[in-house]
């Protein structure tokens, strides 16, 4: 890896308080360096935009799940075929596109659009074994994964029982034993429902479950305080209960206040800022969610938003699946993961004639816009449910031109945008800045990524140049960087992807007492069905990240 | 726990049993020097897997002993040289083997087909068309109160899935474990349900697919159609109440299906698909499908997490395209194959597909190839076994990953000599 200078670029590097200044940005030995020598490597970026390399807090890459939508989408696949890219010092990959691409075809077009880190946000402990499979398969891009807990028997027992002290030690033992980096909460206590049989609707944060003293908002509030008290560089990331129901926005603002005040990141906001009005009709509840979270610092979120066409809704939220199968009749795969969560898969297209499709577009581009803090609320499509990562490009067209915007409102379906503050015109274009905030520097810093997201001497030598487009358009510029570097080696140049390292893995290893083993064996041999030795995907190759 | 009996006795505690696709991974190898004296908790089927743990450890190119790193050249000679190469996934080789495999169909251009498209080929694709309705086997374990053997009497081919998984087992929802569930047995000819089953319905096969149906449609609700005629109908009819007393359903039938049509008959696939589709409603339901050994499902993930598709893929152009009617057996047999590379044991690839490989080029890696109908090929490696002498990962038939354990020392690895080989055919 030699060194490297980039030369003369437009910097923009909001977390070191650089906004669009003409200078260079140095590398050497895969860190931000001060300076490096004359015999460097010069890219001349003169006339560029210069970024950290993106960083996405929100996507499904590599798990059993991913790979079952991957099983299940072969006519995706058939129509984007991948060949292996001519790289120059490491044999190529070729592989298949679409919604859910194969493992290196997802590596090489993250990279191709100047990403460098992604995180899995829903792995099951019990599958975690195939993720970092999946990840070692994934090159360029550093990658890890949020590991699911919010239905979990085991802590649902502890919940139950009072222990949440002992949920904690929990958690923290599973995030080791998955290799994973984060806590994940899907639909609280609903999953596990749906697997016993449940089918009504959801009936609040306080409704035990089934027989139990467990409640909803028990699950919430022991996680997020696990996660807080673990000093886990990410807090836990939330889906909330009741996703894409009408009027779920009240939900979605309860749970909020269940744990307010206490740092918690709430996942693909678009999908449950759902108002309904006096006759059931679904509408935008943007407004009403966004004004939480902008009044709320220790509140953050990522969007979800929905790009028109194909799209594979993945989600460990069986139930919400099961739904979208009835109402649409397309294919559906559910999975009931044992003693800790589920999978539904439905292949789906968001057409801009369709009234919730259309609806779901606005909500999304409306919690962009009306958000006061672009560092708490970040870009993401919740890959592949809302779109392809494919769409990010066109996703920041729509948040930095309004015209072009106000021309795409014009020609979607109207019927539940009545009342909407896009309907209404909402005047707001982001700005380069703002755009390295949502995909970069924000994400970064939610994630507690240090040396991620900025371009401060130490940082990660991650590090993306873009050519402005001629015609303005934000798209083109985003879909095709001039060159981006990984870890200090040089991966696209002059648009091509060139070179494919592996990415790292990002996990954490908190402590625990020890003490809990003897009893999680137990449940181990009489419920479970791997034995409790096997579970823990042991060492990996890359260290743990550190605590807070 | 038994002590060890001799002092140079070893214990391989946890290790993952390949010899079906249950994957039960509660075994307690005991070795004593380079042998296997026994298998705690290992059924029949495992016990003889699991064998004495002596495997040759020849190296030969065309019948005469070589070098590994000969063979390797050789093998490597004959792949690049061919113009329609054919990689070929046989069983008892873990992940890690399986993405080497991938990789070098990859860099050929190679059709690759794994031992999949000859036995479940048919449910994969029923599976591409419907989805499935689904679990892994421990929720089935903890809350099926009725599971229905569809033709199939699991103590045969998968002898502890009774054990390990259900009906037996008491879990969460099933605390009285098989006093907990209702057992519905199907006999399909003579394809029969276990014999303790507490209900019992007996079809031809010919009546399969449209019982199935039938009782598709009268659980999916108003339909009451039933009792429109007799046959299908009125079998229907005597089943349904059963499946739809049932809080968890767990419809059990078996995915390998080498008899008849390749890969078995697609409308059963797909109608067992719908039937426990459409029971997720009334109540809720899982389709365990059941798997034979050697990690194929494994075959199936990595090719699927690779190329986007699970098996019968060919990359001929360059990239992936799916081929799920002209697999290996398709080309071998029409001689579309002038190269192959067989990975795995071939004592457990089906026969007209040995037979056929006997007659193109071919490098064999894996167990035992200096004893099987390929001895004669043109590079040949012996390699110990998945999960016997080397570990890496596995994968259940339920899609649930697994660590393999070795137990005793192999002649060498297949993920290294595959990797060697990959080495060989990419160049760098």
């Amino acid at each position: 890896m030699s060194p490297i200078r980039i030369a003369g670029g437009t910097v923009y590097d909001p977390a070191n308080g650089i906004d669009g200044e003409v200078r260079d940005v140095c590398i050497d030995a895969g860190s931000i360096v001060a300076d490096v020598p004359r015999s460097a490597v010069t890219i001349d970026a003169r006339g560029m935009a210069v970024m950290p390399g993106g960083v996405d807090i929100h996507s499904h890459v590599a798990s059993g799940s991913v790979n079952l939508a991957r099983r299940l989408t072969p006519d995706e696949h058939d129509r984007d075929p991948a060949p292996a890219p001519d790289l120059l010092d490491t044999f190529s990959r070729s592989g298949t596109g679409g919604t859910v691409p194969s493992t290196f075809t997802t590596g090489y077009r993250y990279a191709g659009l100047g990403y460098t880190t992604v995180f899995d946000a829903a792995v099951a402990p019990l599958t975690a074994r195939l993720s970092h499979a999946e990840f070692d398969d994934t090159p360029i891009v550093d990658g890890g994964f949020f590991v699911l807990m919010g239905n979990d028997e085991y802590l649902l027992r502890l919940i139950g029982s009072g222990e949440r002290e002992q949920a904690r030690e929990y958690a923290a033992w599973l995030l080791g034993a998955a290799g994973g980096y984060a806590i994940k909460i899907v639909n609280p206590g609903g999953i596990d429902g749906w697997k016993r049989g449940d089918r009504g609707p959801f009936a609040g944060l306080d409704a035990p479950l089934g027989s139990s003293r467990v409640t909803p908002r028990a699950i919430l509030e022991t996680l997020v305080d696990a996660g807080n008290a673990l000093r886990l560089p990410h807090a836990a990331h939330i889906h909330c209960n009741n996703l894409g129901a009408a009027g779920n926005v009240e939900t979605t603002l309860a749970s909020m206040r269940a744990v307010e005040g206490r740092r918690a990141h709430f996942t693909h906001l678009q999908f449950h800022a759902y108002g309904s009005d006096a006759n059931g009709i679904r509408q935008s509840g943007a407004r009403e969610l966004i004004e939480y979270v902008n009044a709320h610092p220790e509140v953050s979120g990522d969007v979800g938003q929905v790009m028109f066409g194909p799209a594979t809704t993945l989600t460990a939220d069986g139930p919400v699946e099961y739904l979208l199968h009835k109402s649409t009749g397309r294919k559906w795969v559910n999975v009931d993961i044992e003693l800790e969560t589920g999978c539904g898969i439905v292949p789906f297209n968001y057409r801009e004639k369709a009234a919730v499709s259309a609806l779901q577009w606005v909500v999304g581009l409306e919690l962009f816009l009306l958000s006061s803090d672009p560092w708490r609320v970040v870009l993401s499509t919740d890959h592949p449910n809302g779109g392809s990562f494919m769409a990010y490009p066109e996703l920041i067209r729509l948040l930095m031109d309004r015209t072009y915007r106000d021309d795409r409102l014009k020609a979607v379906n109207q019927t539940l945008l009545t009342g909407s503050a896009m309907a209404d015109g909402i005047s707001r274009e982001y700005t380069l800045s703002e755009i390295a905030i949502v995909t970069r520097a924000g994400p970064a810093r939610l994630l507690g990524l240090k040396n991620k997201g900025h371009l401060g001497v130490g940082a990660d030598a991650d590090v993306t140049v873009y050519v402005p487009d001629k015609g303005g358009d934000w798209s083109r510029m985003f879909s095709t960087p001039r060159y981006v570097v990984k870890g200090g080696e040089l991966v696209v140049e002059e648009g091509q992807l060139r070179r494919a390292p592996a990415g790292r893995r990002l996990h954490v290893r908190p402590d625990y007492d020890t003490a809990i083993q003897r009893d999680l064996r137990t449940f181990f041999d009489r419920f479970g069905t791997v034995s409790f030795d096997n579970y823990p995907v042991g060492a990996l190759r890359d260290a743990p990240s550190r605590l807070g | 726990m038994t002590p060890p009996r001799a002092a140079d006795e070893r214990l391989t505690e946890s290790a993952t049993c390949l010899g079906c696709g249950c994957a039960c991974d509660d075994i307690t190898v005991v070795t004593s020097g380079d042998r296997i004296v026994e298998a705690r908790n290992a059924c029949t089927l495992g016990t003889s897997w699991f064998g004495d743990g002596r495997v040759p450890a020849v190296v030969r190119i065309a019948g005469r002993d070589a070098a590994v790193d000969a063979a390797l050249d050789e093998a490597a000679r004959l792949l690049m040289r061919a113009q329609r190469p054919l990689v070929y996934l046989g069983p008892d080789i873990s992940c890690e083997t399986q993405r080497e495999g991938v990789a070098i169909a990859d860099v050929l251009c190679a059709a690759l087909d794994s031992v999949t498209s000859s036995g479940a080929m048919s449910s994969l694709l029923a599976a591409q068309e419907r989805g499935r309705a689904s679990a892994t086997l421990g929720q089935v374990k903890n809350f099926a109160d009725v599971i229905v053997f569809w033709g199939v009497d699991p103590s045969l081919r998968y002898p502890r899935y009774a054990s390990r998984y259900a009906p037996d087992p008491a879990g969460l929802g099933t605390p009285a474990g098989r006093g907990s569930r209702t057992v519905i047995a199907v006999d399909i000819d003579d394809s029969r349900g276990p014999a303790d089953a507490d209900v019992r319905v007996s079809l031809t096969a010919g009546e399969e697919v449209a019982t199935l149906t039938a009782l598709g449609a009268i659980v999916s609700g108003p339909a009451r159609l039933a009792a429109a005629s007799g046959g299908p109908w009125a079998r229907a009819d005597e089943l349904a109440p059963a499946l739809l007393a049932g809080s968890y359903v767990t419809v059990v039938a078996d995915a390998e299906q080498p008899a008849g049509l390749p890969g078995g008959d697609p409308g059963r696939a797909a109608a067992l698909i719908a039937l426990t589709q459409a029971l997720n409603g009334p109540t809720r339901c899982a389709l365990s499908l059941l798997r034979a050994g050697g990690n194929r499902s494994g075959a199936d993930a990595v090719t699927t997490w690779q190329t986007g598709y699970p098996a019968g893929v060919d990359f001929a152009r360059g990239y992936p395209l799916y081929r799920p009617h002209d697999g290996a057996a398709a080309r071998l047999s029409r001689r579309h194959v002038d190269g192959a590379l067989v990975l795995g044991s071939v004592a457990l690839i089906p026969a007209d597909i040995v037979s056929s490989l006997a007659r193109v080029p071919c490098a064999v890696i894996g167990p035992r190839a200096s004893e099987s109908p390929l001895a004669g090929c043109d590079a040949l490696i012996d390699t110990g076994v998945a999960g016997i002498h080397e570990g890496g990962s596995a994968i259940r038939m339920d899609d649930v990953p697994l660590p393999l354990r070795p137990s005793v020392t192999g002649p060498r690895s297949a993920a290294d000599v595959v990797r060697g080989l990959r080495e060989r055919v990419a160049g760098r």
